[in-house]
């Protein structure tokens, strides 16, 4: 090759790589990292971006340079040169790649490691997923409908489901899961940042899949303890709300009073008049009824769908509270 | 003799025709009209009769009566249409009928309507039905994304869209990826190695039959009662086998293409070993031969595990087993282990045969030798190795055995070496070239660029932590789209330009080609490169709603996609109209040096009227007076001519 193509050449990978930088840093690729793992994997995010946008320029450079110079007129018969190889830079060609790609298998083995690793004191929390609703449960006993954590503290979920198979996943924390019936699985997440963030099921879980989230609500760990020592109620208001709350109500059905905007299941607004044409008991009746063997009766222009474990999984105290707040909240 | 059965095809245009009665049972559509609804009773009936002599109530159980009849419905109409009639011949031990060529080679439109045992009439029947599956799983695409445009609920309701979801992957895999490189495949190989035709013609139209079958049951499961299949195309239990009855048409759905694939990778592999012209040594065929030889090997290997976990599913559904149901001993996870040691070799099997495409197409506008063939050959074969070894890093995040996690990330990795080489090796063969950028060339240079990026965003995706992060989010679709769409479709656009002087005996519109190519580039890249930015960002995938924040940029994806879908129409328009009213084409218009194109266009009816004597590589360009193949050798009888 000349001198002067190889500049040119030079030039254009040079360029092509300003380019992809300029992408790579102008757009906000990631959210921002708010747990210790989530830091830790966008380092090897952009560890491997570094790498990506090298062969993306060597790529870009050459396949341009090619189209540029090399391309010829329609009526042009010739031939090129009968070049059928060239062993040293085939070799260069598999190995640079094959070191390149085990530099990236080190980093990524070695972060997996520690995103693994919750320290000497965790806070454990069960999560258990169903169609389509988190449920969060702490050592107390105590079970939520979101999720509440301590900043600087480890936290290990052990994630499992009732149903289908779902997936944990908090984008400002990176770490993601799937929920899978019949076994336990463990994530750690170390927050540390407070705020309020989403929890979205990544698993398509069925027809609820788009709305079954929740959200996460990080806490200074001296807050935290104070929430969890006060036996952490969700917000003031009626006892059955709490157990709306952490079964996940919301995330399929209407309640005004909750603030529950689901459109999957029967607005529980209109439970009076549903209760009137389904004609089987009174409403404290047909509500305890419709939760417990959800099949029963099924209001018109809706599917059975509703999980029908609730009248397991519902302490008999806690659903009596559910169903007196919800046929008080429905005559309002 | 070649030319008697030649003469002999002149004077009959089609097969001898029957009258009066003996029309009904000489095979044909008319037969089929009958056949049909007679094994369609015959499904519906065996369950009920069963039932009724072991006192099983309810006689009539819908699940299972639909189950029965995806088996024996379709194969009413195979019976019927003709598929089995020598076979049937045979077994019943009636004398051999001499072979008189009636259902080989087509001589009018009509003839692409029958079984048909000539691969050439098989290969355009197999891309002509791909390219219309092509269509409608483009079209529920548009549909979804017109739901995308705005977040909440505007045209669809979830189960809607989950099944527009669910039908557009299964089509675009089972009934346009996969069986339109079978199409091009079934077309050029026997003429690339210089055989008269594959080495089971009857197999193979057979083969071909299976496909409009397994399609019609994939769609015909979007209208059934209580929604189609709509657990996606990955169909995880135990989500599926709660379903509606539509995901019994998906199981069996699958079932049917992917008995048609096994055959026609068989009937690759017994042709492409036994039948190459003297001469054709293995290191002398084309590297689209080698694409399909190793693409063969991977379908024969892998396709009955899809097969397996679509059964397994059917069975937890129709006779209550508890393969996925934890209630009953069963294991969850051993659904995607199963399903995934298929479908992450198809994904090979998805690609690799376009390798050899954009092989050949480099080559030839370079006018230039491939660089390093045989290194490209040896990639194709660690690609098949190692395929088979990367299956789980589909679930990094599914809960497994965590052990399995970092082995499994490091064969990924590695598969990025073969596949760089072919990369190289491609940016070398146009290197010095003279490059001609006809609408094949545009095809293969915008290949090498989407799949580089696709390449790059799957090295972020075998990287365990970034795919913890990006695993089920829009990140994905845009890396998927990228290898399948910038990769295999631009590779199939490739190779039905390429060829279709050869195909048709017409040329191609050059400048609709051209701005086809435009059009699907641009389009491409504006509705899938924001997806890499949604889906790290946070948005998952298949929901039909999102969060309201990604509104601009999902509707801004939508008016893009509607533009991809628009360059079609411009695809679709120049392959009807130059097919009709093409410029004639010559024998080798490319000037290309392998055996296809040394034949007129398009070939006659048995390939070759005289046995090619290979000499040296295909890709001799530039080398003085280097040659290929030979023609003059002495003429072997064809079999069964009288």
């Amino acid at each position: 090759m000349r001198r002067g193509s190889i500049i040119q050449l030079v030039a254009t990978g040079v360029v092509a790589a300003g380019i992809a930088t300029a992408v790579a840093l102008l757009v906000p690729w990631l959210p921002p990292a708010y747990g210790k793992e989530a830091q830790r994997i966008h380092f090897v995010f952009w560890f491997a971006t570094v790498i990506a946008i090298a062969v993306f320029a060597v790529v870009a450079a050459v396949l341009s340079y090619a189209i540029i110079r090399f391309r010829v007129r329609p009526d042009d018969d010739s031939d090129g040169p009968p070049t059928h190889g060239h062993t040293t830079l085939e070799i260069v060609w598999t190995a640079i790649p094959a070191v390149l790609v085990t530099a990236i298998s080190i980093v990524s083995a070695v972060v997996l490691a520690q995103n693994s690793h919750a320290g000497t004191d965790p806070l454990l929390v069960n999560v258990r997923a169903q169609q389509f609703a988190w449920s969060f449960t702490y050592p107390n006993g105590k079970t939520y409908g979101y999720l509440t954590l301590p900043e600087n503290r480890s936290t290990k979920l052990r994630i499992t489901s009732n149903d289908v198979i779902h997936s944990f996943w908090v984008p400002v924390l990176s770490q993601k899961q799937d929920a899978v019936p019949g076994q336990f699985n463990t994530i750690v997440v170390t927050p540390i940042h407070t705020g309020t963030f989403p929890v979205i099921c990544t698993e398509l879980c069925g027809l609820g899949h788009a709305l079954m989230r929740s959200h996460v609500v990080i806490m200074k760990e001296n807050d935290f303890n104070t929430w969890y020592r006060k036996g952490g109620r969700a917000a003031a208001g009626p006892p059955g709300l709490a157990v709306f709350q952490s079964n996940g109500c919301g995330s399929c059905h209407t309640f005004k009073p909750a603030g529950a905007t689901g459109n999957i299941g029967p607005d529980l607004d209109k439970l009076v008049q549903y209760a009137k044409q389904a004609n089987r008991g009174s409403l404290t009746q047909f509500i305890h009824e419709s939760i417990v063997n959800p099949g029963a009766y099924i209001q018109p222009g809706y599917q059975n769908l509703m999980p029908s474990t609730f009248g397991q999984s519902i302490p008999p105290a806690n659903l009596d509270q559910l169903v007196q707040y919800l046929a008080q909240g429905a005559k309002s | 003799m070649t030319d008697v059965a030649v003469a002999h095809h002149d004077h009959h245009a089609a097969p001898p025709r029957a009258t009066g009665f003996r029309r009904l049972t000489a095979p044909g559509w008319l037969r089929a009209l009958w056949v049909t609804p007679l094994f369609f009773g015959i499904g519906a009936g065996l369950p009920v009769l069963i039932r009724w002599a072991a006192h099983w109530h309810p006689l009539w159980n819908g699940s299972v009566i639909t189950t029965v009849e995806l088996v024996t419905t379709p194969l009413g109409f195979l019976v019927g249409l003709g598929g089995f009639d020598y076979w049937a011949h045979y077994a019943a031990g009636r004398p051999t009928r001499p072979e008189d060529h009636s259902g080989h080679g087509a001589r009018s439109w009509r003839d692409y309507f029958r079984v048909n045992t000539d691969h050439k009439v098989i290969g355009v029947q197999y891309v002509v039905t791909t390219i219309f599956f092509f269509c409608v799983g483009g079209l529920f695409a548009m549909l979804f994304r017109a739901e995308l445009a705005q977040p909440g609920d505007q045209f669809f309701n979830p189960q809607t869209f989950n099944v527009l979801v669910s039908d557009h992957a299964a089509l675009m895999i089972f009934l346009f990826v996969i069986p339109a490189f079978a199409g091009l495949g079934n077309y050029v190989i026997p003429l690339m190695i210089g055989a008269a035709d594959m080495a089971f013609p009857r197999l193979n139209a057979l083969s071909f039959w299976l496909l409009p079958i397994a399609g019609l049951i994939m769609v015909a499961g979007m209208v059934t009662p209580g929604g189609g299949p709509s657990a996606g195309w990955t169909a995880y239990a135990p989500l599926s086998v709660h379903q509606p009855l539509g995901q019994v048409f998906f199981n069996m759905g699958v079932q049917w293409a992917g008995a048609s694939s096994i055959m026609t990778a068989l009937n690759f592999l017994v042709t492409i070993i036994t039948m190459r012209a003297p001469g054709m040594t293995f290191w002398r065929m084309p590297l689209l031969v080698w694409a399909n030889f190793t693409t063969s090997l991977l379908v024969v290997i892998a396709t009955p595990f899809i097969a397996g976990s679509q059964f397994f599913v059917m069975f937890d559904r129709v006779l209550h087993t508890n393969f996925f149901e934890i209630g009953g001993g069963g294991y969850v996870l051993g659904y995607q282990h199963i399903f995934w040691f298929y479908s992450h070799p198809a994904v090979y099997i998805m690609i690799l045969p376009g390798f050899g495409i954009i092989s050949e197409v480099i080559s030839t506008f370079s006018r230039k030798p491939i660089f390093g063939y045989r290194l490209m050959a040896l990639s194709l074969m660690a690609i098949l190795v190692l395929g088979f070894s990367v299956w789980a890093h589909h679930m990094f995040v599914a809960g497994m055995a965590s052990w399995l996690r970092v082995p499994m990330m490091v064969t990924s990795m590695v598969i990025a070496v073969p596949t760089g080489v072919k990369v190289f090796s491609w940016l070398a063969t146009m290197w010095n070239g003279k490059l001609h950028f006809n609408t094949p060339m545009l095809f293969a240079t915008g290949f090498i660029a989407m799949f580089v990026l696709g390449g790059l965003s799957g090295i972020y995706l075998a990287s365990v932590p970034i795919d913890i992060h990006a695993s089920d989010t829009y990140f994905i679709v845009a890396h998927i789209h990228y290898v399948l769409y910038g990769g295999s479709v631009f590779t199939i656009f490739a190779g039905i330009y390429y060829w279709f002087p050869k195909m048709t005996g017409r040329m191609y519109n050059e400048r609709l080609g051209q701005l086809h190519f435009w059009l699907t580039f641009i389009g491409f890249n504006l509705t899938f490169f924001p997806m890499h930015y949604i889906g790290l960002q946070g948005m998952p995938r298949r929901v039909a709603d999102y969060a309201p924040r990604f509104a601009d940029i999902n509707l801004f994806i939508s008016i893009a996609s509607f533009g991809l879908g628009a360059s079609t129409i411009v695809f679709l328009y120049n392959m009807a109209r130059s097919w009709r009213w093409g410029e004639r084409a010559v024998g080798n218009p490319w000037r290309a040096m392998s055996l296809e194109w040394q034949v007129s266009s398009p070939p006659p009816i048995f390939n070759f009227d005289e046995i090619p004597q290979v000499v040296g590589t295909p890709y001799e360009y530039g080398v003085p007076g280097a040659q290929h193949a030979i023609f003059g050798a002495p003429k072997p009888e064809p079999v069964g001519a009288d």
